[in-house]
């Protein structure tokens, strides 16, 4: 028998430290690793550097206190506007922001997948991304328990040497601490299947010093091998494995469930503002022991209703869907 | 009287207008490629696939190719994006196709327009570090600006939105900053391919002229006075050029209502 790797929630999120660099996987409120950072909030977590983008997970860890910076590309709920918690900590300079492209964060995760330092692009050229005035990369690097997780700045402009293809941009790797993935499935061993966009969680897994994987199921190893071109990360590039079932929600995940539309309404309806966000966590993250308690408190009739249909993976608005 | 073909303003809201007019300027697109953005330019785009360009190919910037929904996606990841793609990848995969150059069109939002249609999305205010007002940041929005080989805007037309100068360029439009100076260049010189085309707001639509490349009305929708634009136009905007645009179909609205939205998601009437 292979050594398992499948540990709590608790333990798992014990390694996620003080200062870490880390990236959430997923996307808005989509495959987002949701009970997980409501652990890391009941575990008290400071200056947590946030990487790719500052969305619904990472934004009830902004509400909470536990980030000290956020480098990325995004800092919305899609439909639901802007991430409320984040916005009210920016406007207030509470966390120092250094923005970058979306093309970016997958160049920076893919340099760092390749072992290189840096790629090189074209990727914001006429824009305030490359403004040197809101360059806050160097401020960020000091803020971070391990600096040399971060690059010393954000890019230096090049001629293209090789095809005279004119100036391009040194874009440095993105080096991650943790990144934290809530996927469909994974085996005991770490091997991943995941429904639905990778997003960038394929490239940044192997560009992160630890990879926790919360799943909804924890399956044999042998199943998802019997059809290893269906897995998107390798067992090689897994440190722990935690089962977690309804993990993403209030989000979506594809074949397993719709987004909670009134839970995601009321979350940025209260986090709009301190008090509401305190109100919220008391009531969610705090008013919980741990996840098990968390889905007693949703209740089997409110999950119900967000179960996905096959073959679709979501639940159609015309067939009970929430709107 | 009225031909029963066409609607009279007052048949319609708005941001109905909006909507059916983004989707006619997809017509030229049949058979093309589109990078599109959550929100109106995707009703916008699912509309125009059913009553302009059924043969348009849409990629998402979460990595599905040619994506079908059957109900319309409020989520960049929208599990409604997955079913019935041609291919469901990641992020990179869904991006790398703007920098390789093979977007035929982008399709995109934005909170401010200047008059060169370049967008900001990312803050308001003067200090970017404790902003007046945080937004979502660039997301797609610049690479898609950058790098399309056609580039579509819509959003709703407000003084405050629309004006001499953005607050921070997210999305670069005819005149871009080249750095490391920041001097104010035309896209061209710095090697961006593509442009803004068209933008369409819920009063009008706005294209840029062929020599200064600065914002001027085309058309203004039924029932709406060119002068209204100017007044809520946050820069003296060119309405000299100004035509009254076809009017809306019946059948335009009857699919927009019926079959794009027909839960009104997306809280346009």
């Amino acid at each position: 028998m292979k050594k398992s790797k499948v540990v709590s929630l608790t333990e798992a999120m014990q390694e996620v430290h003080n200062g870490d660099c880390i990236v959430l996987g997923g996307v808005v409120e989509d495959r987002r690793p949701m009970g997980a950072a409501y652990e890391l909030i009941r575990q008290g977590k400071k200056n947590l550097i946030l990487l790719g983008e500052c969305s619904l997970a990472e934004d009830v860890l902004v509400g909470a206190g536990c980030v000290v910076a956020y480098r990325g590309t995004y800092s919305a709920i899609g439909a639901f506007g802007i991430s409320p918690s984040t916005k009210r900590f920016i406007e207030a300079g509470k966390i120092v922001v250094d923005d970058i492209g979306h093309t970016d964060v997958c160049l920076g995760a893919m340099a760092a997948m390749a072992g290189s330092p840096f790629i090189a692009t074209r990727t914001t050229f006429g824009t305030d991304v490359l403004n040197p005035a809101y360059d806050n990369v160097a401020k960020i690097r000091n803020l971070a328990r391990n600096p040399k997780t971060l690059p010393a700045k954000k890019y230096v402009l090049m001629e293209d040497p090789f095809y005279g293809t004119g100036t391009v941009q040194l874009h440095p790797a993105m080096r991650i601490d943790v990144h934290i993935i809530h996927v469909q499935y994974v085996g005991e061993e770490g091997t991943v299947r995941i429904d639905g966009s990778l997003v960038f969680d394929h490239f940044a897994a192997h560009a992160a010093k630890k990879v926790i994987i919360t799943a909804e199921q924890v399956v044999p190893e042998e199943y998802l091998r019997r059809d290893p071109n269906r897995n998107q990360i390798p067992c090689t590039s897994v440190d722990m494995v935690v089962e977690l079932p309804w993990g993403a929600h209030p989000g979506q995940l594809l074949n397993f469930y719709d987004m909670d539309i009134p839970f995601l309404t009321e979350y940025v309806g209260k986090a709009r503002t301190e008090e509401g966000f305190r109100e919220w966590a008391d009531s969610w993250v705090f008013g919980v022991k741990n996840h098990l308690e968390y889905m007693d408190k949703l209740g089997a009739s409110r999950l119900e209703k967000i179960r996905a249909l096959p073959p679709f993976g979501y639940r159609p608005r015309m067939r009970g869907g929430s709107k | 009287m009225m031909s029963e073909k066409f609607l009279k303003a007052g048949d319609f809201t708005a941001a109905e207008a909006m909507i059916i007019y983004g989707s006619r300027m997809l017509a030229p697109f049949n058979g093309k490629v589109g990078i599109i953005g959550i929100g109106a330019p995707l009703l916008a785009t699912q509309l125009a696939k059913l009553l302009h360009c059924p043969d348009m190919k849409m990629i998402v910037e979460t990595g599905q190719a040619d994506a079908n929904p059957q109900e319309v996606p409020i989520s960049i990841m929208d599990s409604r994006l997955t079913y019935g793609s041609s291919w469901q990848m990641g992020d990179p995969e869904g991006l790398f196709p703007l920098m390789r150059g093979e977007i035929d069109f982008g399709f995109i939002g934005g909170a401010q327009i200047d008059k060169y249609g370049n967008l900001n999305s990312t803050f308001i205010g003067t200090d970017y570090n404790k902003p007046h007002k945080r937004l979502a940041g660039t997301a797609g929005a610049v690479d898609i600006g950058g790098y399309a080989k056609a580039t579509i805007i819509t959003m709703a037309h407000q003084k405050r939105r629309i004006l001499e100068k953005v607050d921070y360029l997210t999305t670069p439009g005819w005149m871009v900053k080249k750095w490391p100076e920041g001097t104010m260049v035309r896209r061209e010189e710095i090697g961006l391919p593509g442009g803004p085309i068209a933008f369409i707001s819920s009063m009008g639509i706005m294209k840029f002229d062929d020599q200064t490349k600065i914002m001027y009305v085309d058309q203004y929708f039924p029932g709406v006075d060119p002068k209204a634009i100017k007044e809520n136009t946050g820069f003296d905007i060119d309405i000299s050029r100004a035509r009254e645009a076809d009017p809306i179909e019946r059948e335009e609205i009857r699919v927009l209502r019926e079959i794009a939205d027909p839960l009104n998601i997306y809280r346009t009437r």
